[in-house]
């Protein structure tokens, strides 16, 4: 960690400390709901950023492993009468390694077909696990009703299993960022046959990469599940999910470790306050957000005050 | 049981060939731009609205509407790649996937503010009636609409392959920078193609205005069927389009018929999945592989 400087220790110290503490002064409910998700969205598009942010291969359906991740523990949860601190490890296993299955063929592909083939991916299983029990004649998945969970513990729980977990994702992107392992990601997000030619392990690195953070967001899926006891196929492999992932890096700034963290805060923060006031021209508004960034910022927030500062 | 498949084989032929007249604009700014475009549902919307608006305001037939949203989707084509497309076109690719799902985005709400969810058809007084071929329907508005398409893809290749802005076209998407020397006006070129590839999937909107029920989110799924539709037949390669249509329109519609409409969607994805896999430059290897 010899290259991370004090000053982004000192700067992610003042905010962690107080956000630990938070739920001790009494908050509103809505106020700790509200940064939960806050806290989910950083470490979902941060798993975003760990493999599409520095390799640069653009994943358009990392939502399929949050997915099942949340099936994984609501079936094991009300089937398996598994724990929810069992099944969340399981989910995250079972995402990852359905995602070394599907990595071993998708990897190969670069472009706009690795993004194709990952969003239809994503989309096939949505359409999977909604006609899994008409076609069988069974009651598994439950179709479009989805699955209902026992009510969970309180909204203080839920705040601090998110914390960690976008805790956590930050810590693997804050090693990736300094390790061998990220140097190779970085290497082949500029030139992928140049960094084979230098012997790094091309193919096995991009797995990595992507086998990693499809367990995160296996995990995140289950903690997910718990927190909101009623999951659906429509709502849980939502192609807007991954939109958001990908806009939120994007807004921050792709392969840096602080750009998802600024990105996701801000456009959760954006969302909840332009939501309520604009309840139907807010998609609208985001799309237009959108454009602003890539036209304008395209190496997002991070990148373009990083890029400043080297000159 | 054989008048059934026959019947499955046939409403996937002329199926397929809808997938094809509006695959074919996706096709073209990807083959060209190396843009894909996540908006391109939206452009099959708007033509079909225009289509069902005129039809309803002014009683006029929707095959008679055809100029009419070709020229505005053209129009608008032009602008939108002017505006935006242009600006995100020397960045990495995920730029203009993101630019384009903005345009998704908006495109698709402002339609909603307007015309609310309600679903909406097209019935002519000709709608109904169809002619029967040894046990099997054929509805003449569907036949019509199938041999459109099919001209429409046709009229799209002589473009691409036969005159001057076609082999500009070619050039640009070989080598953008040769091109430039070779006196092509690049943004012009990008410019054009993006307002052709708009203004054909408005008018294969209208056609569809009279096959399926319109409503302002329908871009969404039209974007993946062309998607699905391009890649089987090779991204880039336009006759690519007839036998990826024909292949998909068959399949759903046997899909439909003997299993369920929500498996057909399924298999869609299994399809695209598997084709990118295993055989990415499409069925007949004519595609453009990165």
């Amino acid at each position: 960690m010899g290259r991370v400087g004090w000053k982004l220790w000192v700067l992610l110290g003042a905010v962690i400390i107080p956000l630990a503490l938070v739920p001790q002064w009494g908050v509103s409910g809505y106020i700790l709901r509200f940064l939960t998700l806050v806290f989910m969205w950083v470490a979902l598009s941060g798993c975003w950023n760990l493999m599409s942010g520095y390799t640069g291969y653009v994943d358009f359906g990392p939502v399929v492993y949050f997915g099942i991740g949340c099936y994984t523990v609501a079936l094991l949860m009300t089937r398996g009468g598994i724990s929810f601190f069992a099944g969340v490890p399981i989910g995250a296993v079972v995402a990852g390694l359905i995602a070394l299955s599907i990595g071993i063929p998708t990897l190969r592909l670069r472009g706009g077909y690795f993004a194709i083939a990952t969003f239809a991916f994503a989309e096939g299983m949505k359409q999977i696990i909604l006609e899994f029990d008409r076609v069988f004649g069974v009651d598994f998945f439950g179709g479009s009703h989805g699955i209902t969970l026992p009510i969970g513990p309180t909204n203080l729980f839920f705040y601090y299993c998110m914390f960690v977990a976008a805790l956590l994702v930050m810590g693997v992107t804050l090693w990736v960022e300094n390790s061998k392992f990220g140097y190779a990601l970085k290497a082949i997000h500029q030139a992928e046959n140049t960094a084979e030619i230098t012997g790094i392990d091309t193919a096995g690195v991009k797995m990595r990469a992507y086998g990693m953070s499809a367990l995160l967001l296996g995990g995140i899926g289950g903690i997910y599940t718990y927190w909101i006891t009623y999951i659906t196929p429509q709502d849980v492999f939502s192609v807007h999910m991954t939109v958001h992932m990908v806009i939120m890096t994007l807004l921050g700034g792709m392969g840096t470790f602080l750009g998802p963290v600024v990105g996701a805060t801000f456009l959760t923060v954006i969302e909840e306050t332009l939501w309520a006031r604009f309840i139907y021209t807010y998609l609208v508004i985001v799309g237009g957000i959108i454009l602003v960034v890539v036209i304008f910022m395209p190496r997002g927030v991070v990148g373009t005050l990083k890029r400043r500062s080297l000159r | 049981m054989g008048v059934l498949m026959g019947q499955a084989l046939v409403n996937g032929i002329l199926l397929g060939g809808i997938y094809a007249a509006y695959s074919a604009g996706f096709s073209l700014i990807f083959g060209v731009m190396g843009v894909v475009n996540l908006a391109h549902g939206e452009l099959v919307m708007l033509g079909a609205f225009i289509t069902y608006w005129i039809f309803f305001l002014f009683r006029f037939d929707p095959f008679l509407t055809i100029p009419v949203s070709f020229a505005v989707l053209f129009v608008l084509g032009y602008l939108l790649q002017r505006l935006i497309i242009n600006r995100v076109i020397e960045e990495p690719p995920i730029m203009s996937y993101l630019a384009t799902f903005g345009l998704h985005l908006i495109i698709a709400n402002i339609a909603l503010l307007w015309w609310p969810a309600d679903f909406r058809t097209v019935t002519t007084s000709y709608s109904g009636i169809n002619f029967s071929l040894g046990g099997i329907i054929i509805p003449y508005a569907r036949l019509a609409t199938f041999g459109i398409a099919l001209m429409v893809v046709g009229l799209l290749y002589y473009i691409v392959y036969k005159t001057d802005m076609g082999r500009a076209m070619q050039a640009t998407a070989q080598d953008k920078q040769m091109a430039r020397l070779m006196g092509i006006k690049v943004e012009r070129v990008y410019a054009m193609t993006f307002a052709l590839g708009a203004g054909i999937t408005g008018l294969s909107g209208s056609l569809i205005s009279t096959y399926f029920v319109i409503f302002p989110f329908m871009g969404m799924e039209y974007t993946i069927t062309a998607f699905c539709v391009v890649v089987l037949g090779g991204m880039g390669y336009i006759p690519g389009v007839l036998i990826g249509g024909l292949i998909l329109g068959i399949l759903q519609s046997f899909a439909a018929i003997f299993l369920t409409t929500g498996i057909s969607m399924a298999l869609t994805f299994i399809i695209l999945f598997l084709v990118l896999v295993i055989r990415p430059a499409g069925v007949v290897g004519k595609g453009i592989i990165e």
